[in-house]
């Protein structure tokens, strides 16, 4: 069969999801994906006897079977559920930071991670609370906003969720001011800020809020077996529901007829398949930029792209240790490592190679014990650059510097925990921007998609969702999507695109 | 509580109301240039993994009494954009595939680079290609100069890195398996590596020796050569053993090791007896060959590649990519020791027999029922669902 109800370019998270929603609803679909593995960035590799995750920190939304994070009620939407084992976190970080004193425990959950701002500050319980009470009235008013399919009644926001539409315009760094919170608590709750790679004065409050409330409130998980998992369950489920996966089968044109209505895509070598419907997970100055025949791209999509502001692009070094977590004296999984605890100073620094200013770093043996043989552990390091400064970086330097990037992490982290690791690295991997512009081909090697900018954040996005497309047949979801980054987010862009598509298709049914 | 910004009644809600005008407005505002897709980054990308490159033998020169060396240089139509134009740039120490249609077969094999990273850039790589095996067999009797072939990426992790590795590298080969260490060696003459290297190298004769030792009397290597059939001035005689190897060990070594499965198993032991850390060596691996069946058996093996389904015999004693091969099925791989993952692969049903030390598949990999057919030997009829080769 050349002809597919819907075609997907790139078995990304928000592609395999897309895919699955399409193929739930009996429609045929066949994912494209240029890479020999499904996933994007949700995948692992192994060297020697350690097999390193490629991206994941924590998953946040997947919660209990008993107290369901979203993500979770989405996956089991979509039949992949109990394709998955998770990992629940105990602990939500471990902030360093030995400019500003910093070093503490923050657990998961609500009354806990209040109660441990206690040690930050004698009212910091009391701060927390109410952050928590604010952070949850946004994340309602989300919630209703998205029942109401994005047409709230103006009465019941304004009676429900008046500190929502308040807080609606302002970006993190102005809702803090307004908070008047102390400094070190403002720094505590500010710690996730690299999950979402905006700085303060950029990121809408409101995105920010909303994650802080689902972390602390439903925890984190990790799959079982790294990411890849959930891209392999993703592509069984897609083959149980009759769908077509192909590797290696890069998408170099979106087609489209006399009308300008997408009619199908054309691969590397060559081939074409028709289809009426195709959803891009993969970046919008790619797919306007490149897939498309430059008279087929409205203006205002190249508006709309230009606006937009490339996020971080990514930086992490995978360690094979031969000695185990203990033995180290590593106890948390999950590292924050920060010159400063001020965003936009770390977002600056970030801009240049040589300042490795902010450090997430994963020991992920104090998740799973068993991730890697006895007697050794995996630590990962990430860190972003603000900027395109590996662009400058010749072939010939290319290696030199990306050890040296690394080593500098390494020792950042050595310093910050008071380990030693350096001299028991088994196996290390680095990954640069370029190692991701290589397998998910992403301009500059983004691994965030767009920014959260000041007008381009959370909300924004999704009143404009439909206001942002512009060719008939064409949808675009995943990191680069309305929900911007992260795991959830992609998925249940991907997901939310093949919902719209659906009702596309429907449309053209009638 | 009450969230407030600005002390001016209905500012916070008005702005709020405000913010999709206002992105609607800055859309407008922006120009409608064409997008730019690909930077710095992305050409970098491209330039160090093009993926599969097309390249033409330029020169065939015996360098031993079982080793040629093979020149290749880019061909026309080769991939983008490394194809005609220059070789991607490397580290000392990998390796690249090369694939063509041989007779009715598919063969595709890897070769270990004898050049250094720079030398490379002049235009020509230099592979070593021992005289075994039927692909090489080809390339050294049948191949000639202009023969084009599919170059995969230089590849492999068998490299010297200054993070995980000490500054002085004790390097142990045999017979071919000093081609990775050429390379090094050549690095480190030309300045673009820094560490100190030690090569033991055992050859049967002066004869299998297939490089000049002259060539490396160069700050930074030393050199011992060990001959195992004849007694020669300058050469060791006998066996690579631990009291030859410790005259070479200082607290600043790695081992590297590039050779046959037996030399591994000899020289660990003999390290293992000088209380050598294990974490410290590490050695390139060999390709998957046959495995001994107490009885030949052929199954029916089912391949999918994309919408293509493809019917032929498989062997138990053989690896899955062999049977592909052999039936001209364009069969992608690339390491051919299952470490690589660049073959990775579905089982839609059958039973396999992986073993345990070729066995680097990922843990979901193992749960949801993929293999790497490099490594995989069938035990029953299979149906697989391989990925298409996309030169």
């Amino acid at each position: 069969m050349d002809k597919y109800d819907v075609i997907v370019i790139g078995a990304g998270n928000g592609g395999l999801g897309a895919a699955c929603r399409i193929l739930n609803e009996g429609k045929s679909c066949l994912v494209c994906e240029k890479h020999n593995i499904p996933g994007g960035f949700a995948t692992s590799f192994v060297r020697g006897r350690f097999e390193f995750e490629a991206s994941l920190h924590e998953f946040n939304g997947i919660g209990t079977p008993e107290d369901p994070g979203s993500t979770r009620i989405l996956f089991e939407e979509l039949g992949v559920a109990d394709k998955i084992e998770w990992i629940q976190l105990k602990d939500a970080y471990h902030l360093i930071s030995e400019a500003e004193g910093y070093d503490f425990v923050m657990p998961f959950g609500w009354e806990a991670f209040a109660k441990a701002n206690n040690q930050l500050h004698p009212d910091g319980e009391k701060y927390v609370n109410e952050f928590l009470e604010l952070c949850r009235q946004i994340r309602d008013a989300m919630a209703y906003i998205g029942e109401t399919k994005g047409k709230p009644d103006p009465a019941v926001m304004m009676e429900k969720y008046p500190d929502y539409l308040a807080c609606g315009s302002y970006s993190v760094n102005e809702a803090f001011e307004a908070l008047g919170y102390p400094k070190v608590i403002v720094d505590n709750l500010n710690t996730y800020w690299c999950y979402l790679g905006a700085d303060g004065n950029s990121l809408s409050f409101l995105h920010y809020a909303n994650m802080i409330y689902s972390y602390f409130t439903k925890g984190a998980t990790i799959p079982k077996y790294r990411s890849h998992e959930l891209s392999l369950a993703f592509e069984e489920r897609i083959h149980e529901l009759g769908g077509d996966i192909w590797f290696n089968s890069e998408v170099v044109k979106i087609l489209t007829d006399e009308e300008g209505h997408v009619c199908g895509v054309r691969l590397k070598d060559g081939r074409e398949i028709e289809s009426r419907h195709v959803i891009a997970n993969c970046s919008p100055h790619v797919v306007y930029g490149k897939l498309m025949d430059s008279e087929a791209v409205p203006e205002r999509a190249l508006k709309l792209t230009n606006f937009r502001k490339l996020a971080g692009r990514g930086f992490t070094v995978f360690l094979g240790i031969s000695k185990s977590a203990e033995e180290l004296g590593l106890k948390d999984h999950n590292y924050f490592i920060y010159d400063t605890a001020d965003s936009v100073k770390q977002y600056e620094s970030m801009k240049t190679i040589g300042n490795t200013a902010a450090q997430a770093t994963v020991c992920l043996n104090n998740a799973d014990p068993d991730c890697s043989p006895e007697g050794t552990c995996i630590i990962y390091m990430t860190t972003l650059f603000t900027d395109d400064a590996w662009s400058s970086v010749g072939k010939e330097d290319y290696f030199k510097t990306k050890n040296k990037v690394a080593a500098d992490m390494i020792a950042r982290f050595e310093k910050a925990t008071g380990t030693n690791i350096h001299d028991y690295i088994e196996e290390i991997a680095i990954a640069t921007p370029e190692t991701y512009a290589r397998y998910c081909g992403h301009p500059q090697g983004t691994v965030y998609g767009y920014e959260s900018q000041y007008y381009d954040g959370l909300m924004n996005r999704i009143q404009m969702v439909e206001e942002d497309r512009f060719v008939p047949g064409l949808r675009i979801g995943g990191g680069y999507g309305e929900r911007l980054l992260g795991f959830p987010s992609s998925y249940k862009s991907g997901v939310n695109e093949a919902r719209r598509t659906l009702r596309d298709i429907e449309k053209e049914g009638r | 509580m009450a969230f407030k910004r600005s002390n001016v009644p209905g500012e916070d809600i008005k702005l709020a109301m405000e913010m999709t005008a206002k992105r609607r407005q800055l859309i407008d505002e922006t120009p409608a240039a064409p997008l730019v897709y690909e930077y710095g980054v992305n050409r970098l990308a491209k330039a160090l993994h093009p993926g599969f490159v097309k390249v033409a033998i330029a020169e065939k020169t015996p360098c031993s009494a079982d080793c040629v060396k093979i020149g290749l240089r880019p061909a026309a139509g080769g991939g983008e954009p490394a194809g005609g134009v220059e070789f991607p740039y490397f580290r000392a120490g990998q390796f690249i595939t090369l694939s063509c249609r041989a007779g009715d077969s598919f063969l595709s094999r890897p070769y270990s680079i004898i050049s250094s990273p720079k030398e490379a850039l002049g235009g020509m790589l230099e592979i070593m290609v021992q005289r075994k095996g039927i692909f090489s067999t080809f390339l050294i009797n049948e191949a000639s100069e202009g023969t084009e072939l599919w170059m995969g990426e230089p590849s492999g992790d068998f490299c010297h890195d200054s993070i995980r590795d000490r500054n002085h590298i004790l390097a142990i080969a045999g017979g071919s398996g000093v081609t990775p260490f050429l390379s090094m060696m050549k690095a480190i003459r030309e300045g673009s590596e820094e560490f100190r290297l030690t090569l033991v190298y055992g050859a049967r004769t002066r004869a299998h020796i297939p490089f000049d030792p002259e060539d490396f009397r160069v700050e930074g290597v030393d050199m011992v050569v060990v001959l195992s059939e004849e007694e020669a001035e300058g050469y060791r005689h006998g066996f690579i053993t631990a009291d030859l190897l410790k005259e070479y060990i200082d607290a600043d070594t790695s081992v590297f090791m590039c050779g046959p499965d037996a030399m591994y198993r000899f020289v660990q032991g003999e390290l293992k007896d000088l209380g050598f850390d294990p974490t410290k060596i590490r050695q390139e691996r060999n390709s998957v060959g046959d495995r001994r069946v107490s009885e030949i058996k052929l199954f029916r093996l089912t391949v999918h590649i994309r919408d293509s389904v493809y019917e032929l015999d498989a062997a138990n004693n053989e690896t899955l990519i062999t049977a592909m091969e052999r039936a001209g099925i364009p069969a992608v791989v690339r390491c051919r020791n299952g470490s690589c993952g660049f073959c990775h692969s579905r089982v839609v049903n059958g039973e396999y027999f992986i073993d345990s030390k070729d066995d680097f598949r990922r843990a979901a990999d193992k749960k949801f029922n993929y293999i790497h057919p490099c490594s995989t030997y069938p035990e029953s009829d299979m149906e697989i669902d391989i990925p298409i080769m996309n030169p």
